[in-house]
């Protein structure tokens, strides 16, 4: 195995690995909005401008959390496609490697066909696999763009927590965890796109 | 890859083995070519590491299109960790393999080669107008294995039974069959696990007609060394590792 087919295989398993922590932290934004959903309702009229957040951070959560689990059955498409491009790679070379031993062979010229069809299916491999990564490096693309919306209302968050008086401290508590959550699917994300972006073009 | 026939009739026999490309720590292997008019069969074709040398050799016999039949006696790699090349060089063929590995072997990849379930109890197959008869030889050693028998060319082979472990120019013939036993004691003792299965496969084999007994690994056995074979495999203990 070359050093590209290795660290390709390795990329799109970490996908995966990201992805599930990912996950985690969704629920985790998720759970968030249901606590501060609770907080704000106590505090009823102090906490009027928190209300329509908690519902908007809600539904973030649950879209990034349906959109990682389009991406991880996408993810996985993707490591049979390595496994397969893998294997038409290995035996298009072995095919190869077969052709020139034969040499003088009576019937040697007889491998020109599977050889070619072997390159074929390797090339329809490779083309599809391109194909693949950057469909999902969009998708990842989509999950970052959810990332950097929770910060913005984590931001919002803080000032409408401010004005809740008695009930200010855990709101505040409420807009930390988003942000730090969004900032961990940030970099989480980011780092498979990292990963990937290298076999969008080569 | 060195290619010996060793039977010329209707039809042809052919043992492709000594490769003198073959990396140092893979073990050796025998692989035999069954060519008929307008087909061929390949015996235990042999290791993914020997897919390229061994389609190579073939290709002075056969056109590509003309393999069209794999047998493989047993589900180990040496055997045939090849299949996944072959599959892709290979538009028209089928793998005659022992129905238990089916799920096994197809972690090597079988999709456009069709897998040929061989029952417990053997069957044959048809190769042009000559028939080769597939011989149960379960647990020897592998729990689902079978031998192939040619009743025309008097051959049997015979997988890892009578298999011995040689320098790379070894002749492909016993020529002296006591110094070969030493050769192949270990081999079998350790490799092979039931006295009661050895048993079994004796009585069966002693009814063929056998010229050639033509193993997996080593030397081939000619005329009477095929008999003292039986014998000597006969008295010896197996299955020692317990
Ligand atoms: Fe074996
Ligand atoms: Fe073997």
């Amino acid at each position: 195995m070359t050093n590209q087919t290795k660290s390709q295989f390795v990329a799109v398993a970490s996908i995966t690995s990201e992805l599930s922590a990912v996950m985690v932290v969704a629920k985790e934004i998720s759970l968030a909005a249901a606590n501060a959903k609770a907080i704000a309702f106590r505090a009823g009229d102090k906490a009027k401008g928190f209300q329509p957040i908690t519902d908007f951070i809600n539904e973030l959560a649950k879209e990034t959390i349906e959109l990682v689990t389009d991406i991880n059955i996408h993810a996985l498409v993707l490591y049979r496609l390595t496994v397969n491009e893998f294997q038409k790679t290995t035996a298009y070379n072995k095919l190869e490697l077969a052709a020139k031993m034969a040499g003088d062979a009576v019937y040697a010229n007889t491998m020109q066909e599977p050889l070619d069809n072997a390159r074929l299916s390797m090339q329809d491999c490779q083309r599809q696999f391109k194909r693949d990564v950057s469909q999902l490096l969009g998708q990842l693309e989509a999950v970052m763009h959810h990332a950097r919306a929770a910060r913005v209302i984590a931001a919002n968050s803080r000032i409408e927590a401010s004005q809740a008086g008695e009930y200010l401290q855990s709101l505040q508590a409420v807009a930390e965890s988003v942000d730090k959550a969004a900032h961990t699917i940030h970099d989480n994300v980011q780092r498979c796109r990292i990963a990937l972006s290298i076999y969008r073009n080569n | 890859m060195k290619m010996t026939k060793i039977y010329e009739g209707s039809h042809q026999w052919i043992m492709f083995g000594r490769d003198e490309g073959k990396p140092a720590n893979i073990i050796d292997t025998n692989q035999y070519v069954v060519r008929t008019a307008n087909r061929c069969l390949l015996l235990d074709p042999g290791g993914a590491e020997l897919f390229a040398p061994m389609m190579a050799a073939v290709l002075h016999h056969a056109p590509v299109d003309q393999i069209t039949d794999l047998f493989a006696s047993h589900q180990d790699p040496d055997v045939i960790s090849s299949l996944g090349l072959w599959d892709q060089a290979l538009t028209n063929a089928k793998l005659h393999a022992p129905a238990i590995w089916e799920g096994f072997l197809r972690h090597y990849s079988c999709e456009s080669i069709e897998y040929v379930p061989i029952p417990d109890n053997g069957g044959t197959i048809k190769l042009d107008s000559v028939e080769l008869q597939i011989i149960p030889a379960h647990y020897l050693h592998s729990p689902g294995n079978f031998h192939v028998y040619d009743p025309q060319a008097k051959i049997l082979m015979t997988g890892d039974i009578g298999a011995a472990f040689e320098a790379p120019d070894a002749p492909v013939f016993v020529d002296n069959f006591s110094a070969h036993v030493e050769k192949m004691r270990h081999w079998h003792q350790r490799m092979m696990p039931s006295n009661q299965a050895k048993r079994v496969w004796i009585e069966r084999v002693r009814n063929l007609d056998i010229d050639i007994l033509a193993p997996q690994h080593g030397r081939m056995f000619k005329g009477d060394d095929v008999k003292r074979f039986l014998d000597w495999f006969d008295a010896l203990q197996v299955g020692i590792a317990v």
